[in-house]
């Protein structure tokens, strides 16, 4: 019997030359809950596996930025000069939905993507490289114009409505600088297997 | 066609070489250039040279090579 079975995975007690009967035989032995077995049979892929299509993710991009810039035309064609309504309350808000779709379990920005190399192999540690060295490059270029444009705005109109400029170059500049990393790295991520390559 | 050969999962071959499982897919489609570590490590496992792993060029077709060296014997 191998020594450390509770530590090792069901590929590697295979690798080692014990049977898939006596695998399951040893777990259910040891009283590991017919879940347990499940899940140990069946390990449920980490959190930057679940990553859908090249479409999926590209279509989801453009929705959430594209939904984003939108809201934000209409939300400055709506303001008038003597108040920053609406777009205080709704552009923070719809910041605030882009990035909880951008930090959700199926897109990148898991906690180990940030966390560290953990968990990632020499690709996935290249392709965050990659990703964030671009987002650093994107955002620095926006976030010095913008910078630039909201001290302009503020001086030629030091009301409300430069406030409202100031605050939407803001957002653009934090929606940036929290979510492009990984809107880049779901960008440029290939199609993952499909389930028949998955099995193969 | 190794993994193949050798009736590995991706997910087998994943663990043994401790990666992605989905790597080991973009590497088979194209999708992915090893380093030459992991290159060394692949071409360690199956035992065989790295030239006979990867290569810059397409690798012609099994049958191909199999009729040219009957032909040539």
């Amino acid at each position: 019997m191998i020594d450390d079975f509770d530590k090792l995975s069901v590929t590697d007690l295979k690798l080692r030359g014990m049977p898939s009967d006596q695998i399951l035989a040893e777990q259910k032995r040891r009283g590991m809950s017919p879940g347990a077995i499940h899940d140990a049979w069946y390990p449920k892929p980490p959190t930057y596996d679940r990553i859908g299509s090249r479409r999926w993710r590209r279509l989801l991009v453009v929705g959430t930025y594209g939904g984003w810039l939108l809201l934000a035309v209409i939300m400055k064609l709506a303001s008038t000069p003597d108040s920053s309504f609406p777009v205080i309350p709704f552009v923070p808000l719809a910041n605030v939905v882009v990035a909880l779709v951008w930090f959700g379990r199926r897109t990148y920005l898991g906690r180990e993507v940030l966390a560290g190399d953990f968990g990632l192999d020499e690709r996935l540690i290249q392709n965050r490289n990659q990703a964030f060295r671009r987002a650093f490059q994107l955002f620095a270029s926006f976030a010095l114009i913008a910078w630039l444009l909201s001290l302009v705005a503020m001086w030629l109109q030091p009301v409300n409505q430069g406030l409202t400029n100031a605050v939407l170059l803001y957002m653009g500049a934090a929606l940036l600088g929290t979510t492009l990393p990984t809107v880049i790295w779901a960008w440029r991520e290939p199609d993952p297997l499909t389930t028949n390559e998955e099995s193969a | 066609m190794l993994r193949a050969e050798r009736d590995l999962s991706r997910q087998q071959l994943a663990d043994a070489l401790g990666i992605n499982y989905q790597t080991i897919g973009y590497l088979e489609r194209g999708d992915y250039n090893p380093s030459l570590e992991l290159a060394f490590r692949i071409a360690e496992y199956f035992g065989l040279p790295l030239e006979a792993v990867f290569s810059r060029q397409p690798f012609a077709p099994m049958s191909s090579q199999l009729y040219r060296k009957e032909e040539s014997a």
